[in-house]
């Protein structure tokens, strides 16, 4: 499948989750963007490294990314960017099917696809983790006179 | 300061906290929240220690004041979570009276969700794209887009009724692999596989099992096990309705794979 179709499909799909989790209106099209991108970068890296949870990393820091300028840019928090932004890439069917081999009796799969996807979601959160930490930083610098507990309110 | 100013300030943090959590936020932006919000009025010592299932806030000076809000069930709404967030950021600026406050934060708090057909049909949109991104052929994509908009009434109507959302997931995923296997075996669909990747998409954790990572990763080591614990939770239910009616099938009929 070519990337731009990945592109579509992923974006219409972030665009019908941020309605299901109720983004604000004029937010919808920035989330749809923000998973669309995310899926895309994924499929590119995936295809050059080959290894799932690096390419999963580097998409999710694009996600962020994109959640910080995009919150930005439509005054609203991160939150409403990234979390619609992660769907397309987070391991809910994974984790399915590990619940699924569990019940069947089939350890041996389970745990390697639960394992499978507690790195999926670790590399996930320590990719938004590590932009947002950045972003604070950054903040701090540029006006030191605000203090850095404050500032977490608005990202 | 006197006490009835500090009860409201504590009242106005909490309740903005609770509609937080309530819907989706992560615990640090929650907890911060309440500090700030108490902090801009002159209440320095204030803690808040916020978990997936309850928040606590006291003020930890000799005429300490302590208070607690239990959360029952959580959602994702993330248009409140913005909508108290510049709410907090007015709060404090501005001088609000106590009344004025607990008014706004109840209209958020009252603020209904997208219409229920348009949410519907998202999630139809979204489901059936997702089987798409995973290879889906056209005749799947059809069935996810109307297997998955079922599955999800069905899931909001029982959650409705009983408050464990463990039996509104189960009897979902059993309709979800009912109607496939159906569709399957009177010629129209492709493969099994494919229309439930798709139409299981809303319905599993994986949104949950993340933020349970973050707040792990942040230190927050109560409320991660809480949202790890609540995700597989979730999938074990799916797991459940789904396998039955798998097994079930294979008994009755032999199989149809």
């Amino acid at each position: 499948m070519p990337y731009y179709k990945h592109f579509i499909f992923a974006l219409i799909s972030t665009v019908g989750f941020s309605i299901l989790f109720n983004v604000p209106k004029r937010s919808i099209f920035y989330a749809g963007l923000t998973g669309g991108i995310g899926w895309t970068v994924y499929m590119y890296i995936k295809a050059l490294t080959l290894s799932s949870s690096f390419s999963i990393f580097l998409a999710s820091i694009i996600v962020g990314v994109l959640g910080e300028i995009f919150a930005r840019i439509d005054k609203k928090p991160v939150t409403t960017f990234v979390i619609p932004g992660i769907v397309p890439l987070v391991p809910g069917y994974t984790m399915y099917l590990s619940m699924v081999n569990l019940i069947n009796q089939e350890f041996y799969t389970a745990v390697k696809l639960g394992t499978e996807a507690v790195f999926t979601s670790g590399a996930i959160s320590v990719g938004i983790i590590i932009v947002t930490s950045v972003a604070k930083i950054i903040k701090i610098k540029k006006d030191p006179n605000i203090k850095a507990k404050e500032l977490s309110q608005e990202s | 300061m006197t006490e009835n100013k500090k009860k409201s300030i504590l009242r106005i943090a909490l309740y903005a906290g609770e509609i937080m959590l309530k819907n989706g936020a992560e615990t640090y932006r929650t907890e911060d929240t309440i500090n700030i919000m108490c902090r801009s009025k002159e209440l320095k010592h204030v803690n808040s220690f916020v978990t997936p299932t309850g928040i606590f806030i006291s003020d930890d000076r000799l005429d300490g004041i302590s208070f607690i809000k239990r959360i029952k069930s959580r959602t994702i709404n993330l248009s409140k979570i913005s909508d108290v967030n510049n709410f907090a950021r007015k709060f404090i600026k501005d001088d609000i009276s106590e009344m004025d406050a607990l008014l706004e934060l109840r209209r958020i708090d009252k603020k209904g969700k997208y219409e229920k057909y348009t949410r519907t049909f998202f999630t139809g949109l979204a489901s059936a794209f997702f089987s798409l991104l995973f290879g889906a052929g056209l005749t799947d994509f059809i069935l996810a887009f109307l297997i998955s908009m079922v599955a999800i009434r069905v899931n909001w109507k029982i959650e409705r009724l009983s408050n464990t959302s463990f039996l509104a997931k189960a009897t979902s995923g059993a309709l979800i692999s009912f109607l496939a296997l159906i569709s399957k075996s009177i010629g129209f669909g492709e493969s099994i596989d494919m229309i439930i990747v798709g139409s299981i998409m809303p319905l599993v954790p994986g949104v949950a099992l993340t933020n349970g990572l973050r707040d792990f990763i942040s230190g927050d080591l109560i409320a991660g096990a809480t949202r790890v614990a609540e995700a597989v939770l979730i999938a074990i239910s799916i797991a459940v309705g789904v396998g039955t009616i798998l097994k079930l099938w294979v008994h009755l009929f032999g199989g149809v794979f």
